[in-house]
């Protein structure tokens, strides 16, 4: 008999591969006649390129091309869904420092690097919008508004609430800086182009090289089988990548082009930065009346993701008879910006999970118990219910694993020695998605069932999901799975790896296609004349943990496609919600509590422990969950402690390397406890998982931020968090 | 990076003789390499010293005379630095990460360049790097930036720890050059950036670093390191405290006070030493000792909160020193 694996602790199934430098990532490719670009980007923050000046580096050696935008590679300009809304080197705009003028191909790395280094440029400089602070308010997007009848408009509702609380708050851009630096190899076969690149969804990453380069779709293969991280920042094609694809093609042979880590910072998008307002109206008991969340948020001119931090928090968290949330964009000449893990989450709970603090504060209500009192059970905006929301349960559970019965509510009145020690809490909360997803479930003659889905494993565990829903579904063990993804070349519909849903909606898939699969064989079995069940009706015939089995006959299925000559039986199958889905809120959520000590001479802020507790529906495999879920608190520490990269007057990253970008290290990381319910969420799924890659990161800081508040009486509102605002 | 060539002499003597003005000396390569790819330091020769008998720690007759090859983290698990002058240890310790102090010698760490982001970026003008050509940080981005010892040319710290304590501790920095050896005292090997930032050591052409001396001060058993940073390991302080204290029964008798993160070089503060000796160990001295230190700060607009911390940090570090033993 199996046990089946799911939920259990299953070690990566990539991982031997990954310890052992063994996975082939983007750069590791060596084809033939490789050689290797390096790009030149812009060093004034807006304007024009007057002329360049490449003489020195067409002439140093092993230069083999220059291009720039007076001898540009043809791109077509971006249509619909993009990182950036220009084709780099199709003109001599600057539209942000940073942005690339130049690539240069020789037959090193190293020479292409430092050929790159002596390409001058001339600009005409006109004068940058880099200060989202000193921009005052963007142009509004997305207005969400409801108001309780007879309630004129929210300054009203506000207005007449017995105690009202109003925090600002502010973030600087953060980036992502994945652990594998974005590369791109490209290679050209005839007419035929395969990209090996990092990609969050390599179908749709193919088709936007397709129809940047101008070719047929058919024509791009690309390839991610392994992804250093993606957080976001791998789910465009940059610009970057079109112009290794487009030299190659140029150049007639591969080309390969590896960023530095410095270059990750302005050539690929960050999170934007921005500003928040949470205006607070309340009864004297903590109920509330009224909900406003302001936003400013950064969008570049060149393009970017749109910062909306308001819609899946403010207008989702409580119930609140009064909501309005106004989210604005301003337009910089800021580097792009894309998505980062709890793109807009984390900043929007961020404000919001720090207002409701201050409100416990100002009520004297305890933390939890405040949101316990404004619990919703549907969408306060809609009204439809929540699918499943077992959120009062991780406030419970939570409490009582991290102690918060011992929290003193007045600030400064616990110490340890010299250390201040503060405890905070906060509600998290993510939005489920569940895309229409496919996959494809292969019996083949060497034992193993192959599972594809053209999904990408971005190091969260996609590959050892696919083992773990096969072998489940199929009833063999994990090790008799072959996980592939990453490659846009397998069946379409694979789900981009991004906004938590590559579980949520591949599962279904995978277990729709092994269940096709599994029917597949049985009519071969029965269809093949070679077989020993040719003849017999399918209905007498089943599979059964790997064996086909018939009249007092068993036979695996191995064996079957050897005796047959058949070297596989596959099936395909897509998968897509249900319609009564409509009717429901999906979310997932959580509850963070963690302990900080600050210095009470020097002021440093350190975390001392944490635990957090949520409701994500089914867990696949606990092990990558807890790994999950983990790294997501580790971000929140950077979120609210460390990361944050100011942007001078001329448009310059004042800590565009990761010497200046604090990101946390193990010093900085605490004991994490992390739990979750096991609450299969009955309607996103018959399997029930809900996906949790975001959900970790998402008020994390803000629990933080509420017990530097508990530990000093200092609420600091614009992060990061750091020794001067403390002292 | 640009084409360097590569040499490898083997005596110092030889070292000496073939360095120029477009060499540089290669010891761990932490810095050099770095600012290398950087292309902020580009020789056109690179001459790696690592051959050269620079090695050893000797601690007869008192004191400490340490190789400038010697690693940072030899250094600092040596028993004799930890039991004798816990503050090298521990500004050691303290700095970069194991895999740095692995490679990086005593030599290259008091020779290594600021971290001010404007040196590090070519694109950027920086009077240090390109004289004359300005100071962006000056109205930039200048957090980590200096309070004590600045110019209008420049206002980058010294980064180093281990200066910082052995500031304090009065230690002498060995030189090899053409012209023979020479030793001088390590406050005044570094230079005031004035308006010749390029300049930071009193060191002449392909002069050598051989050693550093650390007279012997019997009472530096009592000393400690205290380093203050945003992240809890692997940065640069934003402030940093030597101190060493001599007391009998409780009144302090002589002190030895530096402090790092603050100065355009590790910054002694004797005025603090002297507010301090002969006073009863007690906060209030340590209090009214460390307000001696905001004299003369030249705080910037995003460093302001400096001289203040420093004042906590000396005072924290003074109670801590007083809780060891
Ligand atoms: C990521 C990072 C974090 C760091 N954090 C810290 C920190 O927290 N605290 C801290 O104090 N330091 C820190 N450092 C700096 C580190 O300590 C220095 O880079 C190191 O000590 C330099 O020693 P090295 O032997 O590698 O020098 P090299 O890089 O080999 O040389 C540095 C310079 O000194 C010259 N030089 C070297 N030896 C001699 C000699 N004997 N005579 C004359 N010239 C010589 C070289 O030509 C070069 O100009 C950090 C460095 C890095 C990269
Ligand atoms: S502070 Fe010094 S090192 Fe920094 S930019 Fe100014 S001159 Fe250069």
């Amino acid at each position: 008999m199996t046990v089946s694996p799911i939920g259990r602790e299953i070690d990566r199934v990539d991982g031997p591969l990954k310890v052992t430098g063994s996975a082939p990532y983007a750069a590791d490719y060596r084809p033939e006649g490789l050689v290797y670009a390096y790009l030149v980007q812009a060093t004034v923050g807006r304007g024009t390129v007057r002329g360049m000046d490449v003489s020195r580096a067409e002439a140093a050696p092993g230069v083999i091309a220059v291009f720039t935008p007076f001898h540009p590679l043809p791109l077509k300009s971006p249509s619909g869904e993009s990182g950036e809304n220009y084709s780099a080197l199709q003109d001599t705009a600057v539209r942000f420092r940073g942005q690339i003028i130049g690539l240069v191909v020789a037959d090193t790395f190293e020479r292409a690097r430092d050929a790159a280094a002596l390409v001058s440029a001339d600009y005409t400089v006109t004068p940058s919008r880099t200060s989202l602070a000193d921009a005052g308010p963007g142009v509004p997007q997305g207005l969400v508004q409801k108001l309780a009848p007879g309630v004129s408009s929210i300054d009203a509702a506000l207005a007449s609430s017995p105690v009202t609380i109003t925090t600002s708050v502010s973030q600087h851009a953060h980036h992502h800086i994945a652990m594998e630096p974005h590369a791109t190899t490209a290679v050209w076969v005839d007419d035929q182009l395969t990209v090996y690149c990092g990609a969050q969804s390599p179908q749709r990453a193919a088709a936007t090289i397709a129809a940047r380069l101008g070719v047929e779709p058919a024509k791009v293969r690309l390839i991610c089988r392994y992804t250093g991280g993606g957080f976001g920042q791998r789910s465009p094609v940059w610009n970057e990548a079109l112009l290794c694809a487009a030299a190659a093609r140029a150049l007639r042979r591969p080309v390969k082009l590896v960023l530095s880590r410095e270059q990750v910072f302005t050539a690929i998008g960050h999170r934007a930065a921005v500003r928040q307002t949470i205006r607070l109206g309340a009864e004297a008991d903590g109920r509330l009346r009224a909900l406003s969340h302001d936003s400013d948020g950064e969008l570049p001119a060149a393009g970017g993701w749109q910062m909306m931090p308001g819609r899946d928090t403010s207008a989702v968290a409580y119930r609140t008879p009064n909501i309005r949330i106004d989210q604005r964009l301003v337009t910089l000449d800021t580097p792009p910006t894309w998505s980062m893990r709890a793109p807009a989450e984390a900043p929007g709970m961020f404000a919001l999970e720090t207002a409701m603090d201050e409100l416990a504060v100002r009520t004297g209500v305890d933390p939890v118990e405040l949101r316990l009192r404004n619990y919703a059970t549907e969408d306060p905006v809609e009204g439809h219910p929540f699918s499943s929301k077992y959120l009062d349960e991780c406030y419970r559970v939570g409490a009582e694993r991290f102690g918060w019965s011992r929290r003193t509510a007045l600030p400064r009145s616990q110490t340890d020695g010299d250390w201040l020690i503060g405890m905070g809490m906060a509600s998290a909360l993510y939005p489920a998605w569940r895309q229409p997803a496919s996959a494809r479930a292969r019996f083949r003659d060497d034992g193993r069932v192959a599972v594809a889905s053209a999904t990408s494993d971005v190091g969260t565990g996609a590959f050892t999901m696919l083992a773990v829903v096969g072998a489940d579904e199929l009833g063999l063990p994990v090790s008799s799975i072959a996980a592939e993804v990453g490659d846009s070349a397998l069946p379409p519909g694979g789900v981009g790896a991004y906004g938590s849903s590559v579980t949520t909606s591949t599962v279904p898939a995978v277990q729709a296609a092994c269940r096709a699969a599994v029917k597949a064989l049985v009519q071969s079995a029965v269809d093949n004349p070679r077989s020993p069940f040719a003849g017999l009706a399918p209905a007498t015939v089943r599979y059964r943990q790997g064996r086909i089995e018939a009249n007092g006959r068993s036979v695996d299925f191995r064996t079957l496609l050897r005796t047959m000559g058949v070297p596989h039986v596959e099936a395909v199958s897509t998968s897509a919600p249900d319609k009564s889905a409509s009717q429901y809120k999906f979310h997932c959520f959580g509850a963070h509590f963690c302990e900080v000590r600050v210095h009470r001479l020097t002021g440093e802020p350190r975390v001392n422990r944490f635990t957090s507790v949520f409701d994500v529906g089914r867990v696949v495999n606990a092990k990558a969950a807890r790994g999950q879920l983990t790294g997501a608190i580790i971000w929140g520490i950077g979120h609210a402690l460390l990361e944050a990269d100011p942007i001078e007057p001329d448009g310059r990253f004042a800590a565009a390397s990761m010497a200046d970008y604090l990101v946390p290290v193990h010093a900085d990381t605490p004991e994490i406890d992390v739990h979750w319910l096991d609450r299969p969420d009955p309607h996103i799924s018959e399997f029930g998982a809900r996906g949790l890659g975001e959900i970790g990161l998402v008020s994390s800081a803000a629990a933080i931020g509420n017990a530097v508040f508990n530990a000093t009486g200092i609420r600091v509102h614009d992060l990061p968090i750091t020794i001067d605002k403390l002292l | 990076m640009r084409e360097y060539r590569f040499e490898r002499p083997g005596t110092v003597t030889e070292a000496v003789r073939r360095s120029g003005s477009d060499t540089a000396y290669l010891a761990g390569g932490t810095t050099l390499v770095d600012l290398m790819k950087l292309e902020v330091m580009t020789p056109g020769r690179v001459l790696d010293i690592n051959r050269l008998p620079l090695r050893g720690l000797d601690a007869t007759g008192g004191g400490l005379r340490i190789g400038a090859l010697e690693r940072m983290t030899d250094v600092a698990a040596d028993p004799r630095v930890r039991l004798g002058y816990p503050m090298l240890s521990q500004a050691l310790e303290l700095s970069a990460s194991g895999q740095l102090r692995n490679m990086a010698s005593i030599g290259g760490n008091l020779l290594q360049r600021t971290r001010c982001g404007y040196f590090r970026d070519v694109s950027m003008p920086c009077n240090k790097r390109q004289p004359g050509s300005g100071c962006p940080a000056i109205r930039g981005e200048n957090r980590m930036h200096a309070v004590l010892g600045t110019s209008d040319s420049c206002v980058a710290t010294h980064p180093s720890d281990l200066a910082v304590a052995l500031a304090a501790l009065d230690a002498r920095v060995q030189l090899q050059g053409r012209d023979g050896v020479r030793t001088v005292n390590l406050c005044d090997f570094y230079l005031l950036p004035a308006d010749t930032p390029h300049l930071e050591h009193d060191l002449r052409p392909g002069e050598l670093v051989t050693g550093v001396i650390v007279p012997r001060l019997d009472w530096a058993q009592r000393s400690i390191y205290l380093k203050i940073r945003d992240r809890q390991s692997y940065e640069f302080a934003l402030s940093s405290a030597a101190v060493a204290i001599r007391r009998e029964g409780d009144t302090i008798v002589e002190a030895r006070v530096a402090v790092g993160g603050m100065g355009t070089r590790p910054w002694r503060l004797p005025a603090v030493e002297r507010a301090l000796a002969g006073r009863p160990a007690t906060s209030n001295t340590y209090a009214a000792a460390a307000t001696a230190t905001v004299d003369g700060t030249r705080p910037l607009r995003h460093n302001a909160f400096k001289p203040e911390l420093m004042q906590r940090t000396l005072i924290r570090a003074l109670l801590e020193l007083e809780q060891t033993r």
